[in-house]
């Protein structure tokens, strides 16, 4: 079954990729974030017709922590963060928990 | 807990049994667990390159996009993003490291050429092509990180179930069923050796006893000799008193 990229984020952030053709997108607007951001995400990541989800690394810091938490972890649709950030903030804490090192520290170090 | 099971020879080969599994289900285990996390070392080097390549292509990106709207205007941006026709998709396969279902994504009509983006060529600027085309590139690098990135997320949950179990194993299981073992063995000890001092006791009994009859007897048989000793002194006397005035 083929599926779709979707982003999420504030209507700057989202421009450039329907550029690119990416036309499954939930724009934000930077003064609703706090309110809006939770449901924009629920309603992509319950969309079994997205594959992958782009937000900006900035926008995880608007979620509410169940959300949040959903965002981490979640396989089918992945979620794809870029930015600021190195990414994988999630992933970062869940290598230090299954492998019990801070791997990506060793690596930004190195 | 090692005090609720019966201590019978029965429950101690059971738990012997339990114990011989629960040991070679932990080296096998133990071995996917190495297995899983050199794997996940490989493609951690592998996500790490991707996420480098993921952050160089969105900066380059936002810059071209910058470009295109102060030069043309963020509605001339948003006009051309709006009319895109040709939309990118993806379909996922399924590869299998060591029991782990990681995707492969295949995607589609990611990059395009000038005329097949759906915008007019007259009445947009090359600056806003030049964004197009970075976004594209952007696209094919995050495709790339979110497979990397799924995997990665798969396989951790796996090294952490399988590291859940070992140790489960390893400090919860197999110590109470070797508590049980011993408390068996322990006990089975016990009661042998208290039978084993039954036994001897009864024989002591018996021996204690047999030797009170045995003296009983002998006790009467003396007692039988002596009375008939007596009577042969008393009719003795009587024939030594006949005799003389017999004379």
């Amino acid at each position: 079954m083929s599926q779709e990229i979707a982003v999420v984020g504030s209507p700057e952030f989202t421009t450039g990729f329907r550029l690119a053709g990416v036309r499954r997108f939930e724009n934000v607007p930077d003064e609703e974030k706090d309110a809006e951001l939770d449901d924009a995400v629920t309603d992509v990541l319950e969309d079994e017709g997205v594959g992958i989800v782009v937000m900006h690394d900035d926008d995880l810091d608007y979620l509410s922590r169940g959300v949040r938490q959903n965002v981490e972890t979640s396989v089918e649709p992945v979620v794809v963060t870029i930015g600021s950030g190195t990414g994988g903030g999630g992933l970062r804490d869940q290598i230090k928990r299954a492998i019990g090192i801070d791997l990506m520290e060793e690596d930004e170090d190195s | 807990m090692a005090k609720d099971v019966k201590p019978t020879r029965k429950n101690l080969m059971e738990i012997e049994d339990r114990i011989e599994l629960s040991e070679r289900g932990h080296g096998t285990l133990e071995k996917k667990r190495d297995g899983l996390i050199m794997e996940f070392m490989d493609i951690l080097d592998k996500a790490q390159d991707v996420r480098g390549d993921l952050a160089d292509d969105y900066d380059e990106a936002q810059k071209k996009i910058n470009m295109a709207r102060a030069m043309e205007g963020d509605v001339a941006v948003r006009g051309a993003a709006a009319a895109l026709q040709e939309h990118p998709e993806i379909t996922t396969e399924s590869k299998n490291i060591m029991g782990v279902v990681v995707p492969q994504i295949e995607s589609s009509r990611v990059s395009k050429s000038l005329d097949e983006r759906g915008y007019g060529i007259m009445g947009t600027s090359a600056r806003i092509d030049e964004a197009a085309e970075a976004y594209e590139d952007l696209l094919e690098s995050i495709i790339l990180a979110a497979e990397v990135e799924t995997a990665m997320k798969k396989m951790l949950r796996e090294i952490e179930t399988t590291k859940r179990r070992v140790n489960a194993l390893e400090f919860k299981l197999l110590p109470e069923l070797k508590d049980s073992q011993e408390y068996i063995e322990q006990k089975l000890e016990e009661q042998e050796r208290e039978e084993t001092f039954r036994l001897k006791k009864i024989k002591e009994k018996k021996e204690a006893e047999e030797a009170e009859e045995a003296a009983r007897e002998a006790a009467e048989e003396a007692e039988a000799t002596d009375e008939e000793d007596e009577d042969l002194d008393e009719v003795q006397p009587d024939t030594a008193a006949q005799s003389p005035t017999g004379n």
